[in-house]
């Protein structure tokens, strides 16, 4: 195992590796598909050095944790620790991020991408693989996920631009924006319980929809849909097209709105 | 003084497009996706009404030529290109020069790309909301339509909807007697306690039962 510490920004080459799993406290940390060799950028680093280790393909970037020290006495004994870091890697690497604070972003991959983070922000853009976004008070804005995308925040907003294949996005009070391309065989669901839920597909879609609120309003821009209205929740539910898809928002206290695209004409 | 644009960089790299040559739309989104090294290449939902906005500016034109449009840019689109050159030299090195310029631009087209979208999603679904708000309240009007608004607090509104719906549900259903008599005592209760709040108004006469 090739293992080194980093205490001062640089750049620097890496053996070729098939999986990143970075963790880290605050500032930003962003992995990139490339065709070159794997290198890795450090633009700031404030606190204490950080750890890169390569062993068989896999590449880790953390703090040293000091034997001696228990854990708490390690978070508050060091101050800030703060790291701007950037990854470029082959686009079938296999990507895990682990942060607090910091902002993470995941681009241009094709393998499964996992970005986990408390408030940081979550960017993730063309990706052809599995995505996995989580954080609790952070957003997250995706677009040209081609794979399927899970999201999941307690309050943070969750955006979707052009989202390819299933999704799953769950929040407690963050809204959720979703606009997305056409159809084929996927599954929307979309949950929140005081959040406003918004989706738009296009025209032509193909999806069997179901869509409820308990006290908040649903509205469709689609006829097709019947309309159920009772003291106890409003739905509406109804197919679109040859319904081989399927589209599911349900909110507690939220508003849930479904939206027609007409098609483009560049 | 020129609109904030929430991606003024790419704005100029469009500029910079279109003043290599004129192109059509779907060219200008390939050659974006080569800027981004062809890690992420922005959709035509979002370039398009970039473009548009561009046209309003007067910076660029379309044309349509063999049934496809044409983008080009406008004496005064080169100018402002003319104007801002440091600025677009400044980006090309950022990003040829560190992943980390390249991967921050990518972030910050998403970042505006959702901004837009975000915004427009929220306008779109408060009308159709409204729209329908709308709708409702002027069927109800009417009185042609049976439904409930969901949104009329009224109690004259509640009792009649109530009504209605509980007689059609009770005359479709085969209720037990002990689901009868449950109906019956949340009927009671219910009764009982508007009348309470009832007593509370100075102007209600005694109930008798």
């Amino acid at each position: 195992m090739a293992s080194w510490t980093l205490d001062e920004p640089g750049k620097r080459e890496l053996d070729p590796v098939d999986r990143v799993l970075v963790r880290l406290i605050e500032g930003a940390v962003s992995v990139v598909g490339s065709d070159g060799p794997p290198t890795l950028e450090v633009s700031e680093l404030e606190g204490a050095p950080l750890r890169v280790r390569q062993e068989d393909g896999a590449l880790t970037v953390d703090y040293e944790r000091p034997g001696r020290l228990g854990l708490l006495a390690w978070l508050t004994s060091m101050g800030r620790r703060k790291a701007v870091v950037t990854l470029a890697v082959p686009r079938d690497c296999r990507v895990e991020l682990q942060v607090v604070s910091a902002s993470l972003m995941a681009g241009g991959l094709r393998a499964s991408v996992l970005a986990k983070t408390v408030s940081g922000e979550i960017t993730l853009a063309g990706l052809g693989g599995a995505a996995e976004a989580e954080t609790v008070s952070g957003a997250v804005q995706a677009s040209a996920i081609r794979g399927d995308l899970s999201a999941a925040t307690v309050s943070g907003e969750i955006t979707v631009a052009e989202g390819g294949g299933s999704v799953r996005a769950k929040t407690i009070s963050g809204t959720i924006a979703m606009d997305l391309g056409p159809s084929g065989d996927r599954d929307i669901e979309l949950s929140s319980v005081s959040g406003d839920l918004t989706v738009r597909v296009p025209e032509a879609s193909d999806l069997e929809v179901k869509l409820q609120s308990t006290s908040g309003q649903v509205a469709s821009a689609f006829g097709q849909l019947e309309h159920d209205r009772t003291p106890g929740q409003h739905a509406a539910r109804g197919r679109l097209g040859s319904g081989t898809g399927r589209l599911r928002a349900s909110s507690t206290s939220g508003h849930v709105a479904l939206l027609r695209r007409a098609p483009e004409v560049l | 003084m020129s609109p904030v644009f929430s991606h003024g960089r790419l704005r100029l790299y469009l500029l910079k497009l279109l003043e290599e040559s004129p192109r059509h739309g779907y060219e200008v989104i390939r050659l974006l996706e080569d800027r981004f090294m062809g890690l992420y290449a922005p959709s035509p939902g979002t370039i398009y009404p970039r473009l548009q906005r561009l046209e309003a500016e007067g910076l660029v034109t379309q044309t349509k030529e063999g049934g496809r449009k044409v983008y080009q840019i406008t004496d005064a689109g080169r100018a402002e290109l003319a104007e801002r050159h440091d600025e677009l030299d400044e980006l090309e090195a950022e990003i040829a020069g560190s992943v980390h310029g390249l991967a921050r631009e990518i972030r910050d087209e998403v970042r505006g790309t959702v901004r837009d979208l975000k915004q427009e999603l929220k306008q779109a679904a408060r009308e159709i909301r409204r729209e329908q708000r709308h709708e409702n309240r002027s069927r109800r009007d009417q009185g042609g339509d049976q439904r409930w608004d969901w949104y009329d607090q009224s109690v004259d509104g509640r009792l009649w909807y109530f009504l209605d719906r509980t007689q059609k549900a009770i005359r479709r259903a085969q209720l037990t007697e002990a689901q009868v008599r449950e109906c019956a005592a949340i009927l009671d209760e219910a009764f009982q306690r508007i009348g309470q709040v009832l007593k509370e108004s100075p102007d209600t006469e005694e109930r008798s039962r």
